[in-house]
This record gives C-alpha cells, structure tokens and sequence, in this order.
C-alpha cells in the first residue's frame, strides 16, 4: 500500500508576523518554518498504517528549498521518501493552481491514500486537499480523528457535534485530517531516524516535469487573489480600578459605556 | 592440632592456599566483569589520586561527616591492624616459632599489640552500635526492597567480624599466659586488654593453655578465610571497590556530561541501554556501594516518596551487572550468549526491568547522592545515560516533555514563545545589544527563564540596574540570544542539546566576547563547565560572584537597610556543581538591617526545589508529596519574611509552594540580585 502525504511548510505559530511593503502578504525573513501541525497529524497517521500494514510512505510538498527540512523532519519521522515540486513559477499559486501542481505530481507517483492536514495554519483556507481529490477524482473524507484500513476500504472517524460520525470510502481516496496534538500525538523523531533521513530518497520537480505549463499555475492563473493583509490592534495593557467598591463599579460602567463601547 | 607443627601447618597451607585461591579466582572474574565495560580515561593526575585515597580512604573523610560514620572509622582501621596482625597469624601457622618482634623488635611490637587490642576493643563496641542501628532504631536509609536478604547479609558480615576480634582477643589472652613461661615467646604487655582478659584463663595447666590456644587460633584463622571468600558475594565488596573507586575518581565538575559521539555513522545504538554500555568506571561504582545509604537520605525525590532510590538503583544495577556479566562471561561471545539464554538475566531489560523508567525520570540531577557518597560513585550520570537511550533511539519521555523539546527546536525557548520576542524584556532599559555594541568587556547571558518568565524577567532587570551602578561594560544578545540546551541534555537529549550548543556558540564567537556573566545557575554550569566541549574557553560568571566582586572592588554599596528576616536556599547548580556557597551570603549579609537564617539543609546539603534535571517541564504526578512543597515547608518553618534565591527556577518553584499555602503576602521570594538592586538607592535605572 502506498500512502502520500501531503505537508505544508508553515510559519511557526509564534511567529511575530510583519506585513510586507507590498500589504498583501507577509515579511519571511526572519521566520522560523515548521510542519503544518495538521499536516504532521496526517504524517503520524500514515506512519501508523506503515507500522500496522507496511504501508510506503511519500511526502509530497511544494516550495522554496527552505521546505526540504519539513520534508525531512517527516523522513526523520519515519517516512520512506520525499517528493518537493521547487518551482519559482508556482509562487502566488491560489488553493486551486496549488491543487493543480499537487495532482499532478501524484499522476507520477503510485497511491492508494493521499492524506493531509484539512487546512494548514498559515492562510487557513481549508480547500486545497478537496480540490485534489476533486481534480484526481477519488473520493474525500474530511477531518479525520482516526483512520483505519478494512477490506481494502478506508475508514474513518469525524467528531460531529456531540458525536462521532464514522464514514468509509473505496481506495484510492484522499483523507484530510483534524484533531488536536492530543488526539495524534506526532511521534518525535529517534536520533537513528534523524541519521536516516539524510540518506532517504528526497526528489526535487518543476512544473515542467510534471507537464504543467507556466500559465496552468502561479499568480497569473490564479482565480483568486490575495488584495490586502493587516495585522490585529495591538492588545493594550489592562487597567486596574481603584477605590471604593462603588465607586469602583460606576467607573467600569462608565469606561465600558464610553471607551469600550460595549454598553 | 598445635598450629605451626607438623601436620597443622601443612593443613593450614591447603586450606590458606584454597581460600585465597578462590578469592583470587572470584575477584578475577569481577574483574573481568567490569572490563565488559566501555574504555573511559581515568588515568591522568596520579599524585592528586593517591593523595584523595589517603583523605578519603585513610582518613575517612567523608565517612565520618554522619556520626554513624565513626563507627566506621574505628572498624575500617581495626582492620587494617588487624590484617596487619594477621600476617604474623598465618606465619605462626606455617612455623610456630614464627614471630613479629623477632624481625621489629620489642618497642615497634608493643606499640602493634597496643593498637590491636584497643582497635579491637573499639570495634566490638563499634559493630554493637551497627547492630542497635539497623535493628532498633532502623533509619531509612537502611530500608530495602529485600530487607530481610539486607539484614541477613549485614548480619554475616558484622558477626564474622566481631568473632574475629573476640577469638582474637582469646587467642592473644592465652599467648600471653603461655609467653610468660616460655624462653622463645614475647608478649608486650602493653595489650593491656589481652592481658587483662588472660585473669579468665589464670590457673590452667600448659596442656590446658595450649589446647585454649589452638582453639583460638585455628578458629580465628578459619573466620578470615571465610570472611576472604565471602566478601565478593556481598555488599562488603566494597572493601575491593571502594580504594580504586576513591582513586579513579572524577575530577570535573559533576556539572559536565560526557560529550556523546553523534557523528559516529558506525554507532548502533546511543546512550546505555544494556549494562555493558557503562563505562567500566561506572561498572567499578557497583562494586565500591556498600549501601550505606547516604544518597537515599539526602535525595530529594526518595524523600518525597517518588518510585526513585539512588541507593536501591546501584543496588539493582550490581545485582543485575553480576549475573548478567557472569552469563556473558561464560558463552564464547556476547551475541551467542543472548541467543542462548533470552529467558534469564540477559534477557532482562536494563531500561524498563532492572531501572524503571519512572526512576529514571525522577531524578532532579541535584547531586546530593554524589555528594554524600563516601566512596565518589556517581548516580547522576548513570541516570542521564539511560535517559539518553530512552530519548534518542526510543522517543520515550513523559508526554509533556515532547512539547517542550519542540518548543526549543522552533523557538530556542521551553516556553515556545517566539524567538524573535527574546529581547523584548530589556524594552524601555538602559541596556544595548552586542549588536550595537560588541566592544563590551561583558556579556549578560540572560537565559531563557530571564528572557520570558514574567517573574524572572525582574531578575534581569535588577541585573541590569547593579550593573549600571557599578558601571560594568557590558551588553546583552537580545533577539539573537539562544537557548544554551542544559535541560534539555538532562533530559537526555543530547542531539538537541549540541544543536543549540552549536549555534550559541556560532552567535557568541561571532561577537567575539570572551567574558560572560549570568543569573541563570543551569545556563552558567553548562556554560562554563560544558561548552569547552565545543572549543570555547570563556570566562563565566554567576551573578552571585559577580556582584561579590564588584562589591569587593567598592563598585557596588548598599545604602538602604531592609528590616528583614530571610532564609537563603542554595540553588544545586551553584552550590554542589560549583562551590558557590560563601558569595551570595557575602552579598546578602552586607545589607544592613537583613537577619540571616540557615535551613538544616544548606550548603552541600541543600535540598532541591524539584525544578532540575528537566524537571521543571514535568508533572509531578508521583510520590507522597511535591519536593518545591517540602522545600517550602523547611525555609517557612523558619518564619521568614523573604527567602533568597539565586536561580530563576528557584524562584518559580518556592513562590508556588507559598502560593499554595497562601502565605504570598507574609512571605516573599527574591533573587539577590533583586534584593541588592532594592538597597543601593541609585538614581541610575
């Protein structure tokens, strides 16, 4: 059985953010990169079915070369090979243009399970792994808590409101995934699975490769546009009333009336 | 069987020869056991070794820091002038005539029967004090998971020996009777207790006396050979290990782990999980434990009931070495050797069987039981071996550990907070970065804790301000500052810990400061005593001694009193790895007006806040009690108004402690540098 991971590499969600000149996206100098968590989720999970099913296990990303050391992590992880598509002209992809170059590059590769995050934490648009089950056209099974392998189906656990629905779709098929850490608990690596990972098969590709033209992808096919990005309000310090009780209280209510606005 | 005379001697030759023949043959295979071990260097400064056998052998030095331990004294010296003595027994039993004063004289002769007989006096009183302790008052420290195997063991040993020195007595009582009628013998009479215990046997016949004699002799005689053969199958192997355990002793400081190999692409395996993965110094520790139990009594996690006893683990540990090394011993090589027998001792796992991993975890590195222990074994890097194996090929950790060694991965911190904010706390402070100026004579190694525990926080700020006062030049790293990896190499992460070792290093080299000072005791250990590791040779500081030298050159004057009563807790990494003892009472004690109290458990002795050794990211889930509690409760019981701290983490765990027995109003913690930042009343920020 072949599983195929698809990982994002994100910016650490501690990551002091700056808006670059261009105010529609993010300054990355200065940015430490990791795994999307949900993608690492979906790393854990596709290890499980290698430990349980001998199942092979890629990972399938796309990036700068600054996403090989997410690559490896998940190799250090325990993961058989790596597949990055580096490519200057998917830069400004929208979801579906990345959807596009992710599908393709899994026409190359062999697959039973495509798994990923249900959305990675930087942009939070929840839509590129449908769109590759879509463009693949196999079937996909959302926010996944459990995964299992039953008489060549997949099986799967999605907590509902209240409740756990289980659903089960025919291979291949695409398997995205929620939960918490709690829930996955993403093994850490073994120092042997770190030495590892420097000797395991890592495959760089351009659009090219997998037969995509220029304009199939990048900013110019994107159908989706990213027009402006601002940062929060600066949280204020908070303010400690002094007094008496009473008094106390109708200066709350007068700064919630007047400053907060709230009443 | 008169001993000496033809046939009595040649028996007592085969029997003599039996015996040692044995013991050696035994003793050779411990040997053999122990060279199962990995190589470690052990041989430098030989002169400073034997001279710590004489301190610590000789003269007991550190046996006898616990009352007990003078029973000791007195029964290690009874034996070195007993089996002085001896040599003059067994000559007697080849020839009878033969004799010491012959070859030394009368006087030295007089002089070796005095010492005797009162040695042996001291022992019988010695060995009734070590049996009224370990069956009536029964201290903890003698307390078993097998008690009654313990007692049994202890038993033999202590009545071996106190029949040894009784028939001695006799045997020497008789001579001197028979050496009054008899030209060729000699009896100083100044073993005034052998010739006052020779009144029992006062108007028997020669035959009679003789008869005595060889009873006294023969028995006397036999009791060593037995003790010879049956010392290396108890804990009084320690009479074996202890000297060259004393001699191959450490020299570093406990603060400085070994540097693992992690370029090694033949390695197999890394840290120990097999016995035999010890070095054969760690293995020789087995032997030397007489399980006095020292460790166990001043170890803060066996006191406060968790699943871990320093002396109970070198206890398994030797139990296991000794069939597990035996087993190895006797196939032809060791893969065989566990194919051959999956079932018994070699099959059994060292990580998880023999030391659980529970135990493991438990220890809070403090280094109590290393510095207690009379004969320089050494738990702590045993404990952090074994935690090398369970992290680095197994990823097995408590849970919330594997949070934290992310957190340091991404962000240099354990908090995970971002790395680009590590400098945010100097905002506002008259303090500049080596980024803006890197012709500064120091570098203020904040830490993390420093860097982004709010409390913490305060510590650097004071620092910043003392600093300034005595116009120290001096700048920190800010943002680019990084995690020095101490924890986490305790936690055995040793991969990680070089990680980071590596680029603080790069980041601080690149600056090119050779002078550091801190206020963070993990991060100055680790700095001063690891990263030579890594081919630096800085010069560090703690702020404690720091300040006292500032304050020494008349840079830093405390102005303002504080009406105060405080209690000052030695932080581990200070005190025990680093000697610091004396500079933050100096500091202290030159604030005018403060009154100063020591705990029972200070100095050398200081118990453990519960936050070292990783522990401070663990939950303390297990044992009858939080050590930060128990800490807590000995410095409140003084009745402070401040307890003076000099490590962030310190601080942490006694403000919870007093949180949770709500008494942060009466009872406030601060660092020294705080305290002396609040009495030099400068104008300067």
């Amino acid at each position: 059985m072949n599983v195929v991971v698809l990982l994002k590499q994100v910016p650490d969600t501690e990551t002091k953010i700056r808006i670059s000149g261009d105010g529609k996206s993010i300054d990355t100098s200065d940015i430490k990169w990791i795994m999307n968590p949900y993608d690492e989720y979906a790393v854990e999970a596709a290890l499980r079915l290698q430990g349980s099913a001998g199942a092979k296990v890629t990972i399938l990303s796309m990036g700068p070369e600054r996403v090989v050391e997410s690559i490896r992590t998940a190799l250090a992880m325990g993961a058989d090979q790596g597949v990055l598509v580096d490519d200057p002209g998917t830069e400004g992809s929208d979801a579906l243009g990345k959807a596009q170059v992710l599908a393709a590059a899994l026409r190359s590769l062999e697959f039973d399970l495509v798994f990923c995050g249900h959305r990675a934490v930087d942009d939070d648009e929840n839509q590129v792994g449908i769109m590759v089950a879509e463009l693949l056209g196999i079937p996909h099974l959302g926010l996944a808590v459990s995964v299992e392998i039953e008489d060549g189906k997949v099986k799967i656990q999605r907590p509902i409101e209240g409740a756990r629905v289980t659903l089960e779709g025919v291979l291949p098929a695409l398997v995205t995934f929620g939960g918490a850490h709690a829930v996955w608990n993403p093994r850490y690596a073994s120092l042997p699975g770190i030495m590892k990972a420097k000797k395991k098969p890592l495959e760089t590709k351009t659009i090219a490769d997998l037969g995509l033209a220029p304009e199939d992808v990048g900013v110019q096919a994107a159908k989706v546009k990213v027009t402006a990005m601002e940062l929060p309000a600066e949280r204020q310090a908070g303010r400690k009333l002094e007094g008496e009780t009473a008094d106390k209280a109708k200066e709350l209510v007068r700064l919630l009336h007047e400053e907060a606005k709230v009443i | 069987m008169q001993p000496g005379h033809f046939p009595a001697n040649i028996l007592f030759v085969l029997i003599f020869l039996a015996a040692n023949g044995f013991f050696l043959f035994t003793v050779y295979k411990l040997y053999r056991i122990m060279r199962l071990g990995e190589p470690e260097d052990r041989f430098d400064r030989t002169w400073e070794r034997l001279k710590g056998v004489a301190t610590f052998v000789l003269g007991q030095r550190r046996v006898v820091n616990e009352p007990a331990g003078w029973g000791h004294f007195f029964i290690f010296w009874g034996f070195v002038i007993i089996t002085i003595g001896s040599i003059e027994t067994f000559g007697v039993g080849i020839y009878h005539g033969f004799a010491y004063w012959k070859f030394l004289g009368k006087g030295v002769t007089s002089v070796l029967y005095l010492l005797q007989d009162l040695l042996c006096f001291a022992v019988v009183v010695a060995l009734f004090v070590a049996l009224y302790r370990r069956f009536v008052i029964k201290p903890d420290r003698l307390l078993y998971d097998d008690q009654r195997a313990a007692n049994l063991d202890a038993s033999v040993i202590i009545g071996l020996i106190l029949f040894l020195v009784l028939l001695l007595l006799g045997a020497r009582a008789v001579e001197y009777l028979l050496g009054q009628n008899e030209a060729t013998r000699y009896f100083p009479k100044w073993a005034f207790i052998s010739v006052a215990l020779a009144d029992l046997f006062k108007g028997l016949s020669e035959e009679a006396l003789h008869g005595w004699y060889s009873f006294f002799w023969w028995s006397h005689t036999l009791i060593i050979l037995v003790f010879l053969v049956y010392i290396p199958f108890s804990k009084h192997l320690h009479i074996l290990g202890a000297i060259p355990n004393v001699f191959f002793r450490r020299f570093s400081s406990i603060g400085e782990l070994a540097k693992m190999d992690l370029e090694d692409e033949s390695a197999e395996t890394f840290g120990v999980s097999k016995i035999e993965e010890f070095t054969w110094k760690q293995l020789l520790d087995l032997y030397a434990c007489t399980e006095c139990g020292r460790c166990s009594e001043n170890c803060p996690a066996t006191l406060t009931g968790k699943p871990l006893s320093p002396k109970l683990t070198i206890h398994h540990l030797r139990e296991h070495l000794q069939k597990k090394g035996k087993a190895l011993l006797a196939q032809h090589g060791r893969e065989e050797a566990e194919a051959l027998n999956p079932e018994g001792e070699l099959g059994r796992a060292l990580v998880g069987e023999i030391c659980q991993h529970d135990e493991l975890w438990s220890c809070t590195t403090c280094g109590n039981c290393m510095e207690h222990c009379p004969v320089f074994i050494e738990h702590i890097h045993k404990y952090v071996d074994m935690r090398r194996y369970l992290v680095l090929m197994e990823s097995s950790f408590p849970a919330e550990v594997q949070n934290v060694m992310r957190n340091w991965e991404t962000n240099s911190n354990p908090w995970g907070l971002g790395f680009a904010s590590r400098g945010d706390w100097a905002k506002g402070l008259p303090v500049k970065t080596l980024a803006e100026d890197s012709q500064v004579e120091y570098l203020f190694y904040v830490g993390c804790a420093g860097s982004f525990d709010e409390r913490a926080k305060k510590i650097s700020g004071a620092m910043v301000k003392l600093l300034n006062e005595a116009g120290v030049s001096f700048a920190i790293l800010g943002a680019e500052e990084k995690c020095c990896g101490e924890t986490a190499r305790r936690l055995g992460n040793e991969y990680l810990f070089q990680t980071m070792a590596a680029e603080l290093v790069e980041t601080i080299n690149s600056y090119g400061v050779q002078k550091i000072v801190t206020t963070c005791p993990h991060g100055y250990n680790c700095l001063k005593n690891e990263y030579p590791q890594f081919g630096v040779s800085w010069e560090v500081y703690h702020h404690s001694e720091f300040l006292a030298k500032l304050q020494r050159d008349g840079r830093l004057q405390t102005k303002l009193a504080m009406d105060k009563h405080l209690v000052f807790h030695d932080s581990c990494y200070l005190g025990r790895y680093n000697s610091i003892y004396d500079q933050p009472r100096t500091l202290l004690r030159s604030i005018s007006g403060l009154r100063f109290s020591e705990m029972d458990r200070s100095r050398n002795k200081s118990f453990c806040c519960g936050a070292g050794g990783g522990r401070m990211w663990m939950e303390e889930t297990l044992g009858d009690r939080k050590i930060n509690e128990a800490r807590t409760e000995q410095a409140l019981a003084l009745e402070p108004d401040i307890i003076g701290v000099s490590c962030p983490f310190c601080t942490t765990m006694f403000e919870d402690g007093i949180k949770d027995r709500n008494m942060e109003e009466e009872v406030k913690v601060y660092d020294i540098a705080e305290l002396l930042a609040q009495t030099i009343n400068s104008e300067k920020k």
